[in-house]
Order: structure tokens, then C-alpha cells, then sequence
């Protein structure tokens, strides 16, 4: 197709402000997909996305619109709403022209959105505002419509007002970014330039690439050179996505679509990677993608050792769809085998570890997650260590540096003396506040990103009833009176259950930590000290008394079935743990490190 | 009203094949389900209601019988809810039912019948005793009424005397008692107290039970809610004790975990559940254990008609253990009983003819003094015994 008849196009919004359903009316409206065979957020095709009602890995569909009697190719190119995956957006957004700001009319503009819209903004796209759920009786588009000029400073006196549910104003989207949207400047006779811009991995066709053709075509049989990872592939088959795979012969400049060549090896396939005729001279390479930055780390271990190298094929598997997962082997005087992988964000970690679940079937231990701390040393090297057992001993560095988050929140102004409060809890760095609207208030916060993966979102959310929410750069990295905070277990130093800590805190975290151990390991057959220390001196202890009563009073004819049952499940729960010295301990109890209260999900 | 005849001549025509008849000889359990009052502790299927058509109950009760009963069963138990809730009448229809199906009265060593204070006359005694019945096991649970009060139990002390005062009459040379420790605020005392009066009054056997919050009661409920204080471990393990020292003092042997018994008085049908043996099970909720096969009836009177009248008493569930899991089941199972486990013996029950793959689960928890060896026999020691549940586990899959 003529690019002029292309437009690419992604959609920013917060979760739950309806980039999905919005998604769903537009293939409605098109006939891209029939009503009957729609399926509520269809771009949204990983269970766990479906069932969180979040998008985590970008996905494309092409829809046809019809306007003034001509065909017009819309290439929307779907990104995730949360602020662990601000990677994946930045990938989706470099294969756009334009992009819709979608907010919901009766939440208002949040920080994430903010954040995303940025993004668009640095990568030069067009962006057009739309109000969303102007059909809810408590919805306040004028006031929202202000709030988008106030924070992210775009006019949006004529922002599109739709509602995504009853389909109202859909159509309107679709003419309005024919309209504003630029088509993509490609030529369609020039030489083949296509990105890469996302990549999923299928079991019986290989790894299956999505392109961004930018310059000329790409058909079937097209034998091409992928010039990052210098490999050569032939094209067995093209195609774009309506919302399912359709083969097609040819895909043009300006065009978003799939790419098949039975790819096996994991390693030859990279995000932001571009790809040309194989031979062909002369071909600039597209800017690529920046590289993620890991703000956690957190280690997975293998409950029955066996499964080391299983879970590093799990592990090679999820990076192909989620390049943004980094790992690398580590040993743990504990734990043995295991993996340190380097994640987004909390949510990105979780996400990782259900997936290696439910995907790849694994049964692990999942550690604490940390930060990266730098260290001085007293020779004047600089090291970087990713997890508490790494840190050197206090006589042989000179500092400890914690990375430092620049955090925006987003609230109701009736909120920010809680925001307030929870920030200065955390050791937070007041910087600015500024009213939004008349009832909403934007705070900034320098925040170590260490108290941020602790507990503080938790604590705003809880605080806020749910309505403060927050954003976060990295700013840098400052020194701080940080110390090690040790965790023995019947007399032996678990590394794995150590945290780097304020000293002025240590003490309390270090009585939580106890306190929430003695609650997570199973009574054992022997009595089983628990000790909290800094340095050698111990701050916190408890025990945890033997188990002395597991007896059954009553098993007769009728209950043997049920009673084994039972057992058995007990047994089978032991799975989950990892045993130290003769103390089994469980997954839950790695966690213990984080928060003050229980673990809320 | 359908005879049970019927039901049984309309079986075959159905798809569901049949229940196989266990063989000659094996262990019946008969499951009573009705009750004056639901006890909240209690978790197995029973029913208050004046509304049940019991009748119509024993019509089902007696065509599962024809279908499933083995012939010339070595022993009997009646089992509930309350068997003597029935009425004299009824219990009558009952036994010689079951007499003209299985020929009990002369095969059967141990015809038991649980019975409970409220509603167990002198009449339904010798009643039962005539018609072969020649062991009863009383529910009388506590003595204290505050006690009595807290599980909600439909009879008072004075009651439980003249119930056992019936039974003596009746002149039954074996009975039990069911007693219940561990009720919130019991006084230690109690124990003693009520072990005694009832070895007093002749009690050859007594089933001594630590009380149990199972999920799913409604005492677990309130426990649940806050709504009393359970006694702490330290004293449920104080419980323990102070009911196996009198009882040894009284010259009773504690045969397994809560089962006590003068020499040769202990309880056949239930020695022949911890051997692992096999027997069948009617009445709804009543399981079945024939030839390695375990199955149970469904826990609902509606379904549970209807498997036996349109579906030839069909199980609601089955399942087949592999040799190996049978092996752990016997070595748990039989744990519970003082004289513990042959190893040989448990591998040819199971028909496991490998090498012994509870070994090193013996040699660990020897190791760790929570099991003994004498002779052939593997047991718990009585310093164990409050972990039985713990050590029985380690045997369970043990193929895993």
C-alpha cells in the first residue's frame, strides 16, 4: 500500500483507563474482527495479562478505515501500561508516527501517563488527546482536559471524547488519526530497511519477528541479513496481523507485519535490531533501541538441583519475548545453582516469576529483590555489587552508594499530607509540588530506590486508597550510612536473607525480619534460633519451638482416602523450600526481607 | 415405594457395571447417618431431621446390601451418626435384613453398634443383643456437664449412667466408651475422673480422643472466630499423658494412638482398618477397600439413593493405588498401632516385591529415635507417639 494510506500509531494510557477496550472497538468498528468472535481485550493474548487486566508485551494489529472513499492502512501497535515496562514502550513507540493519549474523563491524568506521554513526545510523534468513559455520569472531561495541558503541556481544547464501552466517538478516532497522524516517510523503491520490534518465540514455527518495514519490500522467499546479530535468514513467510497471523506475499514501507524463517537459536534474534537484503551495500543501520535499565535484582534457585539448566533454558525462552530480562549464573553458600536476574521493576520481577511457573513449569526459590549498590574502596576502585552478600567487608571500603529515584506522585490534594508523610518515612528528599487542577496535586520526591522496592508502594497505595500514583527516574547515586543487615538461621548466615539497610533503621527491620521468619518457617522437630546482627552484634532474635504434636486422634475405614490425601498435600508443600543446614525454609520466607506488615498482593 | 428387591433385579440392564461382590468374609461397616443433634466437632456425614423418610432410608440401605455386602462377614460395625436413633422397630427390619443377606449371625466374631445416651433404651439393648449384636461403643464423651454443655451434646451425665446402666443390663461383655479430651477450660482432673467412673462401671474398651477443630465443623468456625480459647500444645500433650497413665494404671493396653483395651477386648473391625485390610462400607459416605481398590459412596442421601436404586451402587469415587503408595499406606496406617509394622509382611500386603523402598525412611527416623525396632516389628515409641501424623507422612509416596 501507498504510505501516504499508512498511519502507525500506538495508545498511552494508564491501566484501567481502557486502551484495551478502546483496541477491541476499533477492530469491532472496521470488521477487522466480527462481533461474534470477539473476545474482551484481544490484543491482551498471555493469560497473565488477561487475568491482570494489564498489557506487558507490546502487540500489533492491522485495521482498514475507510474515510471519504478511500482505504486507509492503521498499523496500532499496542504498549504496556505499567511503570516496570516503560522499555517496551519506548520499542513500541520508535515504530510510530503518532500516538493517542487516552485518559479516563473521571480518573484524570496519572503518572504513568504523564511519563509514557513523554516518551511520545521525545520521540517526536504526533499526539492526540482522547477522554475516555465520557459516558459515566461522574466523568469531568473539561477539567481532565485541562489537567492533560497542565502536566504534559499539549493543547487538548479539542481532545476527542469517546467512550471505548458503548463504542460512542470510536469512529471519530479513527478519521482523526487519518487526519493529524503523519504517514510514515518511508519509499517504497528504495532499499529494504525494516526494525525489529518485538519478537515471540513459537514452538512449531520458531521465533516469529515483528517488523517495521521503513524502506522498500520484503517478500516471501527474500533472502535477508540481520545486521546486529550478522546472521542470514530466508523469509518462508510474511504476514500482518488482523488480529491473528495472515499470510500475505509482500509488506511495504510504512507497514507493520511478521516475519517467519524457522529461527531456532534464541541468540539470533535482537530487539531494535535492523534488518536489510542480504548483500545489499551501503545500508545504515536504524537507531537502535536504548538498553533496559535494571532497577532490581532478585535471584531464582532451582528447588531440586536437577533443574538448573531446565531453568536456564526457561530463563534463554522468556528473554526472546521480554528482552528486557537480563540474568547470569550465581553460587550461593546456601542456596547452591542459581540465576541473578536483573528486572525493570517489582511488577516485571513478579511477572518473570510467574511466568517461569506457569510457562515453563519451574519450581524455585525466588530471593528477596535488591538494588544495585555501588561501592568505594579504599584502593580507589569502584564496584558494583547486586546483591547483599556481595558487599565487601566494612574495613575495606570507604562508602556505600544506594541509587536514588526521582519519584513523581499523582494525587487527590486531600492526599498530600499522607504522600507526605509515607515519603519522609522512606527517607525522602522533598524537591516540588504543583496543583494540577484544582483538587490534584503532582509531589516530588527524591527517594533511595532501595525504601521504593521495600514497601513504599504499598504504603501509597494503601494510603491513598488506592488513588496516588507514581512514576520514577533514576537521578543517580549518593552515599548513605548503609549497613548489612545478617539473618542467621539455627547458627548459620543466610546470604540469601540478608539486606543492605540504614543504619538508623536496622534495628526495626531488623526485629520485622525475625518476626515475619518466625511466622514463615515450619516448626521442625528440633528448636530452630533465629538471629538478626549487624556486624556481630545482634539485634533481634527469636525461636521457633519445636513441633511436638502431629498426631491424628480419629483415622478409621472411612477417613483413610481423605486423611492420606491430606498428608500428602502436606508433604508435597515441603517442595517449595530449600533446606539450609537441616532448617527447611519456603519461598514465602525469602520475601520476609520486604515490608513492614505481610506481603500484600 | 421400592422394594429393595427391585433394585436390585433393575441393575444389570444398566450400563454402570455393578459393584463387585467383595469375597466371603470381609469386614462390614454400615453407616447410620441420623442423629438427634449435629455435635459441632463432628465431621463425619450426618443428618438431624425428623423429616427423613426412614423407611425409606433402610428400602436403599438393605438394596445396597443385596448388591455390595460380602457374604459371612467375620465382623459388623454400625457406625454413624446414631445407630440407635433408630426406633426398636426399625433396627429389628435393619439386623434381619441384613441377617437373611449375609448370614452374619453365624460368620461374624464382632457385631458392633455405636450407640449414643440419648436415645439407647433397654428395649433397643437386648433387642440388638438377640438379633447378634454383641458389642456396643457408647458415646459419652465427657462426664463434666459444663463439658458436656460445650459440645453441645443432646444428654446429660445422669443419661450417660443409665444408658451404660442399659448396656449392662442388656448383658453385653463388651462395651466401649468414647471420651473426648481437651475441651476449652477442661480441668486436667477431668481425665482421670472420667476414665475412672466408666472402668468402674465394667468398660473393657475406651476410645480416649484428643478433641479435634476440623475444618469445616462448626466448632473450627467459632474457633475460627475467636469465639473460646483451645487449649495451648503444652497442655493437649499434658492431656495425652494424664489419659495413657491412668488408663495403663487401670490395666488397659493402648493398642493404637486413641484406642485402649484390656487384653483380647480390643476392636476387630478397626485392628483389620490399620492392617490395611479390606472391607466394604455401605450407607452414604461409607467407604470400600476390595482388593487394592478404595472407593466411597457419596456424602448426600439424594445422591446416594440414586447410585444404589438406578445405578447398581455405583461409588462416587474410586481410586487404585500402585503397589508402592499401598506399601506406604500400610506402613503409615499401621503406625498407629503399638505393635507397629512387619516389613515383609507390609510388602507382600502391597504386592511390592522390590527392594524395600521404606528403608531409608526407617533408618532416618530410627536415627532420630522416632521409631523402634523389636523383633520383626517397626514402631513408635511412646516418647513418638504425638508425631505419629509426622512420622507416617515420611512413608507416604515414598517412591516421590
Amino acid at each position: 500500500m501507498d504510505p501516504k494510506h499508512i498511519r502507525n500509531f500506538s495508545i498511552i494510557a494508564h491501566i484501567d483507563h481502557g486502551k484495551s477496550t478502546l483496541a477491541d472497538r476499533m477492530m469491532e468498528v472496521t470488521g477487522t474482527v466480527k462481533a461474534r468472535d470477539m473476545k474482551a481485550q484481544l490484543l491482551d493474548d498471555m493469560d497473565l495479562e488477561r487475568e491482570r487486566g494489564i498489557t506487558i508485551k507490546a502487540r500489533a494489529v492491522t485495521i482498514f478505515h475507510e474515510k471519504d472513499g478511500e482505504t486507509y492502512m492503521l498499523n496500532l501497535i499496542d504498549t504496556p501500561g505499567h511503570v516496570d515496562f516503560n522499555y517496551e514502550v519506548e520499542k513500541s513507540l520508535q515504530a510510530c508516527e503518532g500516538a493517542l493519549l487516552l485518559v479516563d474523563a473521571s480518573q484524570g491524568v496519572e503518572a504513568q501517563t504523564v511519563a509514557n506521554a513523554y516518551l511520545a513526545i521525545e520521540a517526536n510523534l504526533e499526539i492526540l488527546p482522547v477522554l475516555n468513559k465520557v459516558d459515566l455520569q461522574h466523568s469531568r472531561p473539561d477539567e481532565i482536559a485541562e489537567e492533560i495541558e497542565n502536566s504534559i503541556g499539549i493543547d487538548a481544547t479539542d481532545a476527542l471524547r469517546v467512550s471505548a464501552k458503548t463504542g460512542l466517538g470510536v469512529k471519530e478516532v479513527l478519521d482523526e488519526i487519518v487526519n493529524k497522524i503523519p504517514p510514515p516517510s518511508g519509499d517504497p523503491l528504495d532499499p529494504l530497511r525494516a526494525l525489529v520490534i518485538d519478537a515471540v518465540y513459537d514452538e512449531f514455527r520458531g521465533i516469529i519477528v515483528y517488523l517495521r518495514i521503513v524502506d522498500g519490500t520484503i517478500k516471501e522467499r527474500d533472502v535477508v541479513y540481520l545486521m546486529g546479530t550478522d546472521k542470514v535468514f530466508e523469509a518462508v513467510e510474511i504476514g500482518r496481523f488482523s488480529p491473528k497471523m495472515v499470510r500475505i506475499n509482500v509488506l511495504h514501507a510504512g507497514e507493520v507485519g511478521y516475519f517467519i524463517s524457522n529461527i531456532k537459536s534464541l541468540g539470533d534474534v535482537r530487539i531494535g535490531d535492523t534488518m536489510c537484503m542480504n548483500k545489499a551495500k551501503g545500508i545504515e543501520m536504524l537507531p537502535g533501541y536504548a538498553p533496559p535499565l535494571h532497577m532490581v535484582y532478585a535471584d531464582f534457585y532451582p528447588t531440586a538441583s536437577g533443574d538448573f539448566e531446565g531453568l536456564r533454558e526457561a530463563l534463554t525462552t522468556l528473554t526472546l519475548s521480554d528482552s528486557s530480562l537480563d540474568f547470569e549464573p550465581v553460587t550461593s553458600d546456601a542456596l547452591g545453582f542459581g540465576f541473578r536476574c536483573g528486572f525493570l521493576g517489582l511488577l516485571h520481577m513478579e511477572i518473570v516469576q510467574q511466568r517461569l511457573e506457569r510457562e515453563h513449569d519451574m519450581d524455585m526459590i525466588q530471593t528477596a529483590p535488591t538494588v544495585t549498590y555501588k561501592v568505594r574502596m579504599k584502593s580507589g576502585e569502584e564496584i558494583e555489587i547486586h546483591s547483599p552478600g556481595a558487599l565487601p567487608d566494612p574495613d575495606k571500603f570507604e562508602e556505600l552508594l544506594e541509587p536514588i529515584a526521582r519519584i513523581s506522585i499523582m494525587v487527590p490534594s486531600e492526599y498530600v499530607g499522607v504522600v507526605m508523610q509515607i515519603s519522609v518515612e522512606h527517607r525522602g528528599d522533598y524537591i516540588r509540588q504543583e496543583y494540577l487542577s484544582r483538587n490534584r496535586v503532582q509531589i516530588v520526591f527524591d527517594v533511595p530506590l532501595a525504601e521504593l522496592i521495600y514497601d513504599f508502594y504499598d504504603k501509597l497505595k494503601s494510603g491513598t486508597k488506592g488513588y496516588g500514583t507514581l512514576n520514577y527516574d533514576l537521578t543517580g547515586y549518593r552515599a548513605d550510612n548503609l549497613v548489612k543487615l545478617r539473618v542467621i538461621v539455627n547458627g548459620k548466615d543466610v546470604d540469601a536473607l540478608s539486606s543492605i539497610v540504614h543504619f538508623d533503621v536496622a534495628e526495626r527491620r531488623g526485629r520485622n525480619v525475625i518476626a515475619k521468619l518466625r511466622k514463615d518457617i515450619p516448626r521442625h522437630q528440633f528448636e530452630v534460633p533465629l538471629q538478626a546482627a549487624i556486624g556481630g552484634r545482634i539485634i533481634a532474635r527469636e525461636t521457633i519451638r519445636a513441633m511436638r504434636k502431629d498426631v491424628t486422634a480419629k483415622c478409621y475405614g472411612g477417613d483413610i482416602t481423605r486423611k492420606r490425601k491430606l498428608l500428602e498435600k502436606q508433604k508435597k508443600g515441603k517442595r517449595r523450600m530449600r533446606s539450609i543446614g537441616n532448617v527447611e525454609i519456603p519461598q514465602k520466607a525469602f520475601l520476609s526481607v520486604l515490608g513492614e506488615g505481610e506481603k500484600k498482593k | 415405594m421400592r422394594q429393595s428387591g427391585d433394585a436390585h433385579c433393575a441393575s444389570p440392564d444398566l450400563i454402570n457395571s455393578p459393584a463387585k461382590r467383595a469375597p466371603k468374609g470381609t469386614p462390614l461397616y454400615v453407616h447410620l447417618p441420623f442423629c438427634v443433634h449435629k455435635c459441632p466437632y463432628c465431621d463425619f456425614f450426618s443428618i438431624v431431621g425428623q423429616n427423613e423418610d426412614h423407611e425409606k432410608f433402610l428400602d436403599t440401605l438393605l438394596a445396597e446390601a443385596e448388591i455390595r455386602a460380602p457374604r459371612s462377614p467375620r465382623t459388623i460395625f454400625f457406625g454413624g451418626g446414631t445407630p440407635s436413633y433408630f426406633t426398636a422397630p426399625q433396627l429389628e427390619r435393619l439386623l434381619a435384613g441384613l441377617e437373611r443377606i449375609t448370614g452374619y449371625r453365624s460368620s461374624a466374631e464382632e457385631v458392633t453398634a455405636e450407640c449414643n445416651p440419648e436415645s439407647l433404651s433397654l428395649e433397643k439393648a437386648i433387642l440388638m443383643r438377640e438379633l447378634g449384636v454383641n458389642r456396643l461403643s457408647v458415646g459419652i464423651q465427657s462426664l463434666n456437664p459444663a463439658t458436656l454443655k460445650f459440645y453441645e451434646r443432646p444428654h446429660s451425665p445422669e443419661e450417660a449412667l443409665a444408658a451404660v446402666d442399659a448396656v449392662r443390663t442388656a448383658g453385653y461383655e463388651r462395651w466401649s466408651a468414647d471420651l473426648i479430651h481437651g475441651a476449652p477450660g477442661e480441668p486436667l482432673s477431668d481425665i482421670e475422673h472420667n476414665i475412672r467412673q466408666v472402668l468402674d462401671l465394667g468398660a473393657s474398651h475406651i476410645s480416649a480422643y484428643g478433641l479435634t477443630y476440623e475444618p469445616g465443623t462448626p466448632l473450627y468456625a467459632s474457633l475460627k472466630k475467636g469465639a473460646f480459647e483451645p487449649q495451648d500444645e503444652d497442655r493437649e500433650l499434658e492431656n495425652l499423658a494424664e489419659a495413657r497413665r491412668v488408663l495403663f494404671d487401670a490395666g488397659l493396653n493402648a493398642y493404637e494412638v486413641s484406642n485402649f483395651a484390656t487384653n483380647g477386648q480390643e476392636c476387630r473391625h478397626n485392628l483389620n482398618y490399620w492392617r490395611n485390610g479390606g472391607y466394604v462400607g455401605i450407607g452414604p459416605s461409607a467407604a470400600s477397600h476390595v482388593e487394592g481398590t478404595r472407593t466411597g459412596n457419596a456424602r448426600s442421601l439424594g445422591r446416594w439413593s440414586r447410585d444404589v436404586l438406578d445405578k447398581g451402587a455405583k461409588p462416587a469415587w474410586s481410586e487404585t493405588l500402585e503397589p508402592i503408595d499401598r506399601l506406604g499406606e500400610t506402613w503409615w496406617l499401621g503406625l498407629r498401632l503399638a505393635v507397629g509394622v512387619d516389613p515383609a509382611e507390609a510388602r507382600a500386603l502391597a504386592k511390592w516385591e522390590g527392594p524395600d523402598p521404606t528403608e531409608p525412611i526407617r533408618e532416618r527416623l530410627l536415627e532420630q529415635g522416632l521409631l523402634k525396632t523389636m523383633e520383626n516389628r517397626t514402631y513408635i515409641p511412646e516418647s513418638g507417639l504425638a508425631l505419629t501424623d509426622y512420622i507416617g507422612k515420611q512413608f507416604l509416596s515414598p517412591g516421590a
